[in-house]
């Protein structure tokens, strides 16, 4: 492995516009931890704008640092006042208040910093050098290949996910359907444009996302009241003692590779991954019955899981241009927006990007490991400002941001009518998520069919002659017919899943 | 401690929404102000200069190259606005709308007046007789390359191939695609066109071996040339072109198949004839500058500083004899053209 470009990354995040902004990213990533609600998926996208005058590396590693800034923050109000900022530390309530009553909340929030660092770092070590690996396929990645990769992704998005499968199938669809707007791209015909330029290059990414994630977010946060902020509960000495730290040191290494894993898989991410790492610890521990009462375990294991997690699905993003989560997809559209299209040649093409925000995590991760103590006090009072006061002022970002990517009344429009549309999906149970990747990957799999159609000369057999392709349909079947062939099977397992759900 | 608490988040709130009226306000001011009669051009009011494709490419890097120097020469600001859709024409239908004073221009696309119409249904393309043509700007080329794995050399090379080829375009309705189509058809040779979208991944199609053959703008290729990861075949210019004197051009090799990217400078029709003159000159002095004219080396452009008269006339009498060409061999660029 070459380790100029590695080190000329290190070289790239050391600059001092680079140092800042992701100083802000991982600030505003767990202040966004801490408010609930108002997810990163949601924050990032309403930033989205502001990244359009910055370098792409910049950019991307402001957005990245919200990302993995905003697991660290989702502990802290998980641990100390019972609220869980984020899906991903939903899990980290159970045994981080307990502790937090016990007077150990200095302890589950050491712990927690510790193993997210870790899992974090475990993450990058891996990221550093599985992408140089896929890259070295760059060039055999033509359009069958995209095809396969993109058929994959929709099928593992719509099914991994959590929540209810048939809602997030008809979700995926739905995005698929409206990817389908604008131009064809191979005859020149208009397809639902209605004789609007506008629509002719097809819907935008950016209002599509403002409006599910943000808009839809706030007005459905709205809806909620607002429990009263108990006092926190007073943290003392966060340093882990000795004897936590051995007995946390098995699950914060098996979180991170579980996370690491569940990360990079579309469809997984931080949520996944901090469920499923619990579950695991829980099974595996000799004493079970002390999760739940205070295990130090159980923060550690999700915590670690949620970082590697929020790292490693980067992965996808950064060597295939295939965004493993919601998340991701937005981050997809910002590079798209900076006119970076990833892909396995990314590594390659713009090797300072790409390890310059590879290596922004590392310091990402330290300056969240500095700050995420003192800041404690901070962000508790942060949690006392009105929904009232929030709402209307992050509607306004929203509407002016939109309006400023293309200057282009039609946009807002489109927010407004995406943000009405994020509502009620979520008031009805669907997750907005499928439909933005699928709508991302939508276009990807239509243009990749229809040209590698064009390439075989209308022979499908195509698909299957060529390794890499071949192999991921391979892979497609066997994840559409696993589910089939494991309810065949007699339920042995029914126990152990059982313990699994109860936690979702 | 409560009362203190309030008055920092109504401080915090109330920042938040001067902040936001006054950039409301300065969205209200730009392209608004027109001049009012008798004044001189330009005033104090700035000149917006809208770009119908994405920030970063070639379009919007000339554009913004000559504000910097217009800005300088007419002591106003000079922004530059993306407006990227429908190849331009969402840029050109809000230049047609706006006010004839001289404080709007567009960096308009030779292939959105010569070789869209012939992809599109018609009236979806704009006409450029709706608009004045301040100056001609400059020239890209096409380049027709192949990966030297490919073992293709020469236009005859891919008529022996023995077999179909396939070759990428940089989408419907582009330079890229009509080069080919003319050149292929001229040549007999059977193939298939595989559009991609944009330059770069078509780029990475032909270093890939996934099509055989693609054009490419010379600027987003001559990099892969010059380290021989791509082998040039042919250009589609009328002359040698000065960055690959060893390449023969389409029409050396005995086909009429000229097709370059142009670029000019329009206004909104009506705007009056001293505002034309004193863009003119601004544009004139902006050519002149050292920075310009490296800019243009630095990107394989070949400067066509023409007057607008000239410009309308070679666009349109390339659209008539494309037009021709695309009907002489029944050339489908567009699904329902």
């Amino acid at each position: 492995m070459d380790l100029a470009p590695v080190l000329d990354g290190f070289g790239v995040v050391l600059q001092p516009t680079n140092l800042l902004y992701c100083l802000i990213g991982v600030v505003v990533g767990m202040l966004v931890g801490v408010l609930p609600g108002l997810g990163p998926a949601a924050t990032i996208a309403i930033l989205l704008p502001i990244t359009i005058g910055i370098e792409p590396v910049t950019a991307v590693i402001m957005l990245a640092g919200i990302f993995y800034g905003a697991q660290y923050g989702g502990t802290i109000t998980s641990v100390l006042l019972r609220l869980p900022g984020e899906a991903s530390s939903v899990v980290t309530v159970f045994d981080g208040f307990a502790l937090a009553r016990q007077g150990r909340a200095g302890t589950a929030l050491g712990i927690a910093a510790v193993g997210s660092f870790l899992g974090g770092t475990v993450s990058i070590v891996a990221l550093s050098f599985v992408a140089p690996l896929v890259a070295g396929f760059a060039l055999d990645f033509g359009p069958p290949e995209y095809t396969a990769l993109a058929l994959l992704g929709i099928l593992l998005v719509a099914t991994v996910s959590s929540g209810d499968r048939l809602k997030a199938v008809i979700a995926a669809c739905l995005g698929l359907l409206l990817a389908t707007v604008g131009r064809d791209g191979f005859t020149g015909a208009e397809r639902f444009t209605f004789d609007n330029l506008s629509l002719a290059d097809g819907l935008d990414f950016v209002p599509i996302a403002m409006g599910l994630f943000g808009l839809g977010e706030i007005l459905y946060n709205l809806e909620e009241r607002h429990r009263a902020v108990h006092a926190p509960a007073t943290v003392a000495n966060v340093w882990p003692s000795r004897k936590d730290l051995r007995q946390s040191s098995g699950a914060i290494g098996r979180g991170s590779v579980l996370g690491f894993f569940l990360g990079i898989l579309p469809g997984g991410g931080a949520t996944l991954a901090s469920l499923a790492a619990y579950a695991m610890e829980k099974r595996r521990s000799k004493t079970p019955e002390r999760f739940g009462r205070g295990a130090v375990e159980g923060v550690a294991a999700p915590e670690s899981a949620n970082n590697a997690a929020a790292t490693s699905s980067f992965i996808p993003l950064l060597t295939l241009g295939i965004p493993a989560n919601a998340t991701m997809a937005v981050i997809y559209g910002a590079l798209l927006i900076q006119g970076v299209s990833p892909g396995p040649q990314l590594v390659d093409q713009e090797p300072e990007l790409f390890w310059g925000v590879v290596n922004s995590m590392y310091i990402g991760n330290i300056l969240l490991l500095i700050m995420s103590i003192p800041l404690v006090g901070l962000f508790v009072k942060i949690l006392r400002v009105r929904a009232t006061i929030l709402a209307p002022i992050t509607v306004l970002i929203t509407l002016i941001g939109v309006y400023t990517v293309n200057y282009d009344v039609f946009d807002i429009g489109l927010v407004v009518a995406f943000g009405a549309l994020g509502y009620l999906m979520k008031k009805l149970g669907f997750d907005p998520g499928p439909l933005v990747l699928a709508f991302v990957l939508g276009s990807l799999l239509e243009d990749s069919l229809r040209r590698s159609l064009l390439l075989f000369d209308g022979d499908p057999t195509g698909f299957l002659t060529r390794p890499i392709s071949g192999t991921l349909l391979v892979l497609f079947l066997v994840v559409v017919l696993l589910p089939l062939i494991r309810a065949a099977l007699p339920r042995r397992r029914a126990d152990a899943r059982r313990d699994t759900k109860e936690l979702v | 401690m409560t009362t203190n608490n309030r008055a920092r988040r109504w401080a915090t709130a109330s920042t938040g929404f001067a902040l936001a009226l006054s950039l409301a306000a300065c969205g209200g001011n730009v392209g608004g102000g027109g001049s009012a009669e008798g004044e001189e051009f330009p005033g104090g009011d700035p000149i917006t200069v809208l770009v119908g494709q994405d920030p970063g490419g070639s379009t919007d890097l000339i554009a913004r190259a000559l504000a910097d120097e217009v800005s300088d020469d007419l002591g106003v600001p000079v922004t530059v606005e993306n407006r990227p859709g429908a190849n331009g024409a969402l840029a050109a239908q809000e230049l047609a709308g706006a006010e004839p004073d001289g404080h709007t221009l567009m960096v308009y696309n030779g292939s959105l007046a010569y070789i869209t119409p012939l992809a599109v249904a018609e009236g979806e393309a704009p006409d450029i007789a709706d608009y004045e043509i301040v100056t001609g700007l400059s020239q890209d080329d096409y380049v027709l390359v192949t990966a030297p794995s490919s073992g293709f050399r020469t236009v005859e090379d891919l008529a022996n191939a023995g077999r179909p080829i396939t070759f990428g375009t940089t989408g419907v309705g582009t330079g890229s695609q009509l080069s080919q189509e003319l050149l292929f058809n001229q040549a007999g040779i059977e193939a298939t066109a595989v559009p991609f979208d944009g330059g770069s991944p078509t780029l990475t199609a032909v270093l890939g071996g996934q099509v055989d053959v693609g054009s490419i703008q010379l600027g987003e290729a001559i990099e892969q040339i010059e380290a021989g990861e791509l082998t040039p075949i042919v250009t589609f210019a009328e002359e040698r072109v000065s960055y690959l004197p060893d390449t023969p051009t389409a029409v050396e090799a005995g086909y009429d198949a000229p097709v370059q990217q142009s670029r000019a400078v329009f206004a909104p029709k009506g705007t009056p004839e001293d505002v034309l003159e004193t863009l003119q000159a601004s544009f004139q002095t902006a050519f002149g500058s050292e920075a310009y004219q490296q800019f243009n080396e630095d990107n394989q452009l070949t400067p066509n500083e023409v007057d607008g008269e000239e410009v309308r006339e070679t666009w349109t009498s390339n659209l008539e004899r494309y037009r021709g060409v695309v009907e002489q061999y029944s050339i489908d660029l567009g699904g329902d053209s």
